[in-house]
């Protein structure tokens, strides 16, 4: 194996046995009418870097997607880079659905406060401030310690792809992903359009015939609602920006997407904001949408994430740490402040696949360890409830 | 390691090459995992894929070894292979008009 | 009586406000970052990329129809650059009505500290003075469900005045029944939240909320709301007048609410 052994991993040990390699409280409003006061909070609180929070469209409304919504949001309250959440609502019995499938999900501080409860939006803010304050020293208490390499939930992304990709950063992120399994680490690779035209390949490096059929079907159910639907993908897959990079076809899309998730076996396939449940390498059924999937990750307990681009793209998550790799040097170079790692010298010649999936593995421990991405730098927090709206599926 | 290769040939099995930087009508590449020289028809971005045979109408597009899609129209060795001429298999649909 | 800002070819409205409009989920950041800084308004959203079939036409008429509200001066659109909906064509097809348009992509900007310094230079440059100017005909939107006999009577006064009346209530929850009323122009709301949401508003227009006497939830929260239930149609008119000369509601002061782009379709 030509990767090194690497320097020491340390995390955050969860009651539940999981590890966050971020420690975050985190304010989690389930109404749009809250985000103003989320960010208000967070904001106005000292230590910024330990608090953070979300904004989304969602007022509470109840239809098909409940079940989706329902899992993101209590999945995402528990993520394992997250110390403790607060929770703030309206006061509803669905947001109290929420609550108590976060709390059933993991023993942690989690906190529920409502407007109707506090009287008004003024003294909900001071309230949700004081909650802060008061878990604020637990939470700060939790140190550091070494932690396994089973430790690493890995979430494997790419947006903006250009011709690249699937040359360069894809295949190197393959490399680290394969390190990371065949340690005893889990590695997820997502995007079901993505995968299509290339979900043979996957399937012939199933553990089990069973799950090797689950990752055919899955992509069938895919590219049959889409044919259902009669929707004209064209325009949005390959996206426009795919199509300038060098990009023609979904299936050349999906070969070179494919490659970020290494040639190791695939232990299962999750349906969206599933949770792992031993380590492994996983296919989760997303949408190609960058923040959807990203969402759908930290609901499913993913730590780290490494995101390949070809055309730059700034976006982070809330609570997974998001690696930036360039597929080529020309973007890495002309878009310094959103990239973390240049994976183009790999079609410049001037470095191989091996040499550029060590450095990725390498990031990931650093990042893992403590260091900040571009996209935490920056502040970037987006999030994204993946919506059906009542397409089949 | 300097680069020496325009081209990056990316299965032995691919009809079609990956520009390594915009390749200008004319250019007449050399390269060890290219059977004969190959002369640029239409300029290639860079990224972009050139065809490294004749390929014709309804013939597939090979790239990392895998079928890609299919050419709607022939591509004649030398030119840009893209969606101008190539379309996928799957999902999409033969292009109007 | 009112007194609103001649913002160019959009006609009179009660705001004179500057639209920072992210053209995708990707550029949303940068976009309240040059808010901020410039004292713009913008929102949060999660589209504009992985869209298809009827949301591309959709998201971008609903993009549009954001930069063309009376309460809007000027936009500058922000924009990613790969993204399923063009910021390069969104900008042109407002521009070719209201000039007073401007684009940045952050692709194209050597980065986000570049697009940020750009998007500022561009806001600051683009910003009008709009002039003072009478409003004769207010455009009122009616956010809910009141009760019958109070929209009858307050539809009667709004038109004898000259005034116009817009209703939408598609919906329970009045951030999404605020889209229709951005589309159909509406310089002001009144909304009448369902007894289990709460007072909201928008960026873009004052919403003044008035509160359901029946709800629990809305008693709880009665400081936040504009109107008590039992505010009558003459009460609520004046209200509504008071803030279209200016006065912040209190969704507006309190900058509660996003706007919400409507969606068809599952992203892919």
């Amino acid at each position: 194996m030509s990767i090194s052994t690497p320097s020491l991993l340390t995390g955050f040990l969860r009651k539940n046995g999981k590890w966050g390699f971020r420690n975050y409280i985190l304010i989690l409003p389930l109404h749009n009418a809250l985000n103003q006061l989320a960010e208000e909070v967070r904001v106005s609180h000292p230590a910024q870097t330990v608090i953070t929070s979300v904004a989304h469209d969602w007022s509470g409304e109840i239809d098909s997607d409940w079940d989706r919504i329902h899992r993101v949001f209590s999945g995402f309250a528990v993520n394992p880079n997250v110390g403790a959440t607060i929770v703030i609502g309206v006061g509803s019995a669905v947001e109290e659905e929420i609550v108590q499938a976060a709390r059933a999900k993991r023993e942690m501080p989690i906190a529920y406060l409502t407007l109707k409860d506090s009287g008004g939006f003024d003294n909900l803010r001071k309230l949700v401030a004081e909650s802060v304050s008061e878990v604020f020293p637990l939470v700060t208490s939790i140190k550091r310690e070494s932690a396994p390499w089973s430790a690493i939930v890995l979430g494997l992304e790419c947006g903006g792809s250009d011709a690249y990709s699937g040359i360069t950063a894809n295949p190197a992120l393959g490399v680290a992903s394969d390190k990371f399994v065949e340690l005893g680490g889990t590695s997820i690779l997502a995007e079901t359009m993505e995968i299509l035209g290339a979900e043979h390949l996957l399937a012939a490096r199933a553990k089990t015939p069973e799950v090797g059929q689950a990752i055919i079907d899955v992509v069938a159910r895919y590219e049959r609602s889409i044919t259902y639907e009669g929707i004209d993908i064209r325009g949005a897959q390959p996206s426009r920006g795919n199509i300038e990079g060098g990009l023609t076809t979904l299936e050349e899309k999906s070969l070179g997407a494919a490659k970020k998730a290494g040639n190791a076996p695939f232990t299962g396939v999750l349906d969206y904001a599933y949770v792992p449940t031993e380590p492994g390498l996983y296919f989760m059924d997303t949408p190609g949408h960058d923040i959807e999937q990203l969402t759908g990750f930290a609901a499913a307990d993913v730590n780290i994430t490494v995101f390949t681009t070809g055309r730059g793209t700034p976006t982070g998550s809330a609570v997974i740490p998001t690696i930036k790799a360039a597929t080529n040097t020309e973007m890495a170079i002309a878009l310094p402040d959103l990239i973390d790692l240049n994976a183009g010298t790999i079609a410049d010649g001037t470095e191989t696949l091996a040499e550029v999936g060590e450095r990725i593995f390498a990031e990931i421990v650093d990042v893992a360890n403590g260091k900040l991405t571009a996209a935490e730098r920056g502040g970037h927090r987006e999030f994204n409830l993946s919506r059906l709206y009542g397409s089949t599926q | 390691m300097a680069r020496v290769n325009s081209l990056i040939v990316l299965d032995a099995r691919d009809n079609i090459a990956i520009a390594l930087q915009e390749l200008p009508v004319g250019m007449r590449i050399e390269q060890s995992d290219i059977a004969s020289i190959l002369e640029v028809k239409t300029i290639i971005p860079r990224g972009h894929k050139i065809a490294l045979v004749d390929i014709a109408k309804g013939d597939p597009i090979i790239k990392y070894g895998e079928r890609m899609g299919h050419a709607y129209l022939p591509i004649v060795r030398g030119a840009h292979a893209h969606t101008h001429n190539v379309i996928g298999d799957r999902v999409s649909t033969e292009p109007t008009g | 009586m009112i007194t609103g800002y001649a913002n160019n070819s959009r006609g009179v409205g009660i705001r004179s406000l500057q639209l920072i409009l992210p053209s995708v989920v990707c550029s949303t950041h940068l976009s309240k970052k040059v808010a901020e800084e410039v004292g713009a308004i913008t929102f949060s959203h999660q589209h504009g990329c992985g869209i298809i079939g009827p949301d591309v036409a959709g998201v971008n008429e609903f993009f549009v129809a954001l930069a063309g509200h009376p309460n809007v001066q000027s936009t500058l659109v922000l924009g990613l650059g790969c993204e399923t909906i063009q910021g390069n064509e969104l900008t042109d097809s407002i521009a070719v009505k209201f000039p007073q348009t401007r684009y940045v992509v952050i692709q194209e900007s050597a980065g986000m500290a570049g697009a940020l310094e750009l998007s500022v230079a561009a806001a600051r440059q683009l910003h009008v003075k709009s002039p003072q100017a009478p409003l004769d005909h207010l455009v009122i939107g009616v956010e809910g469900n009141p009760e019958a006999r109070f929209l009858d009577g307050f539809g009667d006064l709004v038109t004898k005045a000259g005034h116009s009346l817009v209703i939408a209530n598609d919906f329970k929850e009045p951030s999404r029944n605020f889209a229709k009323l951005v589309r159909e122009k509406a310089h002001v709301i009144a909304s009448f939240p369902d007894g289990n949401q709460p007072p909201t508003g928008l960026p873009l227009i004052p919403v003044v909320t008035i509160a359901n006497a029946q709800s629990l939830l809305h008693q709880a929260l009665i400081d936040d709301f504009d109107c008590v239930s039992g505010t009558s149609p003459e009460q609520l008119l004046e209200k509504l007048f008071v803030v279209a000369n200016g006065e912040a509601s209190k969704a507006e002061r309190n900058k509660i609410g996003n706007i919400v782009v409507p969606r068809m379709v599952r992203s892919v």
